[in-house]
């Protein structure tokens, strides 16, 4: 309540300022990216220990770095349903009547309606989680697949005496094979002959079936796992008995010190930096399109106690190869788990096939 | 083996943490009053449980809040539907919406944090040890334990004491308990606070014992299970534990049949549980057995001494 007011405040004080003709107002024309007022769209509570949470993480830092007042200009919208055309509708224009000048769709269910609400008002940049799919909305992915190869690096290295690995899995879908498909690649990068057994959930949060998943692939043997679950509960299954793994979406070493190496997390902040700051220039290109990898698709920092300092040298080695461009991680050959060559030797797979993941790569076992 | 062993005590694991809530509502229905707000009280009780346990390190504490929580929220909601004799699916719902969304609320500020703390397995002494049975009975945590008395001691009370004989009068006829000189009022209030707190230690075992975190809604849908497996168990809480057991077995098989059977789709296991659990309601409840449905005659009537 207390942001809405402190938004309404500004809004009015930007419109008596275009009164006395002030030199502020409107994006298009530049203003001080201090002024800035950002609108968050969540489908959870930001304190969700998962997606939401790693982005809204994102989007405070980008505004420390710039000198955006979070507690005056940040406008955070939860649980607003994907699903809900109409919750959408009416939190966006709550957004754009406390003034914001940009609003970030935080999940990639909001795309289409943004796309139609953009049309209705113009003078508001929109800026989706998305594929480069509409031309009116700054869309943005983060290459995870970077930070997953290191992960399933990591994981095997770990996993002395051993070829098979772990990988619990949510739903069957194109950002989950992505991530399953990049912890086999760095797995097969670290030793050619590792397996990665997947488990699925089936479904996006169950705790109990994360938590048994994960106890049926230990009881199987694996030591070491990936995991793309929004929760604590493989990590806190794998301390009990006594496997590891590499958590997701934050660093998740706190609920589970004894088996989180590190954790694969998502950081957003270079992402939404570039883009607050060409939205106050006005610079911003309203069809554009950010795809990144490097800074932005990292490994939390390694728990010492798990991982010896000379796996977490080699870890980091690979990670400067692969900004380098000397590990190309979807460069061929690379064949998919019924044999077929998805990537022939010399050649790269397009951002589009990457994006779009329809296959399991060759160490994958229990794929779809 | 090793398969079999951690299929029965996933199980176990799983079933006791819908049946804290089951039996509650077993309670609750069985005194005339259905709470559909199931699964907003579990999650009061997981997150004040947390809360505390972040806050004071204490279990036993802890397990005193939950208690606690679910018993406030017992009074409030028999308050409503006892003495102001409100619609009960409508209170229901309203608990449920309030559960969900104050817990979600007063969870904010342990989001993320680490209390590690819980109710840890403990290996009772001898019985521990027993080859395969005592990996999947004899080495799980204190509310497991607990729920081995529960379940006898809730089926004693209801069919072999005089409480328990008023008790099934109060769901069935409670103007014949006001005739004979007992405060139907007194009794719903107890029972339906009973129910509550109980269903709030169903939630403490989600984030006490079963896991470890607090994340709003991480129940996620356990407590309809439980609401649901009330009316399957025809308010007995024998076949309560075995439908618990029966939907809780079969969610482990699937993570373990994707391993060992990998040609069948894993939808197909995610939706084994909820076939196994209709097949198994047809066949104990469906109407062709022509049986006596066992449900309270005065489920969800206020009991109103004017008008009886």
């Amino acid at each position: 309540m207390k942001k809405k007011t402190l938004g309404l405040v500004l809004a009015a004080s930007s419109a008596i300022a275009m009164c006395f003709g002030g030199t502020t107002v409107f994006a298009e024309e530049g203003k001080d990216v201090s002024e800035l007022v950002i609108g968050e769209l969540h489908y959870s509570v930001v304190e969700d220990g998962g997606w939401a949470q790693a982005m809204h993480e994102g989007v405070l830092k980008a505004c420390e770095n710039l000198g955006i007042d979070t507690s005056t200009n940040l406008l955070t919208m939860e649980e607003i349903s994907e699903e809900d055309p109409a919750l959408i509708e009416s939190a966006v224009e709550e957004l754009v009547d406390n003034g914001a000048d940009i609003i970030i769709g935080c999940s990639t269910g909001y795309a289409s309606i943004l796309s139609e609400l953009q049309e209705e008002f113009p003078e508001v940049v929109f800026a989706q989680q998305n594929n480069d799919v509409y031309d009116n909305l700054v869309e943005f992915q983060i290459r995870g697949y970077e930070g997953m190869f290191q992960a399933g690096y990591l994981c095997a290295l770990m996993n002395e005496g051993s070829n098979e690995l772990g990988f619990e899995a949510s739903m069957d879908e194109g950002s989950v094979r992505t991530a399953i498909n990049a912890f086999a690649l760095g797995a097969k990068y670290a030793n050619p002959d590792a397996t990665v057994q997947v488990v699925w959930a089936d479904s996006w949060y169950d705790l109990d079936i994360e938590s048994n998943n994960a106890k049926t692939l230990i009881d199987s043997g694996v030591k070491y796992m990936g995991m793309e679950a929004s929760s604590p509960a493989v990590p806190q299954t794998c301390e009990e008995n006594g496997a590891f793994c590499v958590g997701y979406n934050i660093n998740m070493q706190e609920s589970a010190p004894k088996a989180v190496m590190t954790s694969f997390v998502w950081n957003w902040a270079p992402i939404f930096e570039d883009i607050f700051q060409k939205t106050a220039d006005g610079s911003i290109d309203i069809s554009a399109n950010y795809y990144e990898g490097g800074e932005c698709s990292q490994l939390a920092e390694f728990n010492a106690d798990l991982v010896p300092e000379d796996v977490q040298a080699k870890v980091v080695e690979v990670k400067d190869k692969i900004a380098s461009g000397e590990i190309n991680i979807y460069g061929g050959e690379i064949k998919d788990d019924k044999g077929n060559v998805l990537v022939a030797e010399g050649e790269t797979m397009s951002d589009e096939d990457i994006l779009a993941q329809d296959f399991f790569v060759e160490n994958v076992k229990g794929g779809k | 083996m090793n398969l079999l062993i951690s299929l029965f005590s996933g199980a176990i694991v799983y079933a006791v943490s819908v049946m804290y809530a089951g039996i509650g509502e077993t309670f609750s229905e069985r005194a005339g009053v259905m709470n559909l707000g199931v699964e907003g009280i579990m999650l009061m009780g997981a997150v004040s449980g947390y809360i505390t346990a972040v806050n004071t390190h204490n279990l036993l504490l802890s397990f005193l809040v939950v208690l606690l929580t679910g018993a406030v929220f017992g009074l409030v909601f028999a308050f409503l539907t006892v003495t102001l004799q409100a619609d009960q699916t409508v209170c229901g719902m309203a608990m449920l919406i309030f559960g969900t969304g104050l817990s979600g609320f007063l969870g904010k500020d342990v989001a993320g944090v680490a209390a590690n703390l819980k109710f840890e397995n403990i290996s009772i002494p001898l019985l521990g040890k027993l080859p395969f049975l005592g990996p999947i009975f004899f080495q799980q945590n204190l509310l497991v334990y607990a729920m081995y008395f529960i379940v006898p001691a809730s089926l004693f009370y209801i069919y072999k004491t005089k409480q328990g004989l008023y008790l099934r009068a109060l769901g069935e006829n409670p103007a014949a308990l006001d005739s004979a000189g007992m405060n139907v009022f007194a009794m719903r209030y107890a029972y339906v606070t009973f129910g509550c707190a109980m269903m709030a230690v169903s939630g403490a075992c989600v984030s006490l014992a079963n896991t470890n975190f607090w994340s709003s809604g991480m129940t996620a849908g356990k407590g309809w299970i439980a609401f649901a497996l009330v009316a399957f168990s025809s308010w007995n809480p024998f076949k309560l534990m075995m439908g618990a057991l029966l939907f809780g077995f079969i969610s482990c098989l699937g993570s373990n049949l994707q391993i060992y059977l990998p040609s069948v789709p894993t939808e197909i296991y995610s939706a084994l549980p909820y076939i196994a659990t209709i097949v198994a309601f047809i066949l104990t409840t469906g109407n062709f057995r022509k049986s006596h449905t066992a449900q309270p005659a005065a489920l969800c009537k206020p009991y109103d001494r004017e008008s009886r």
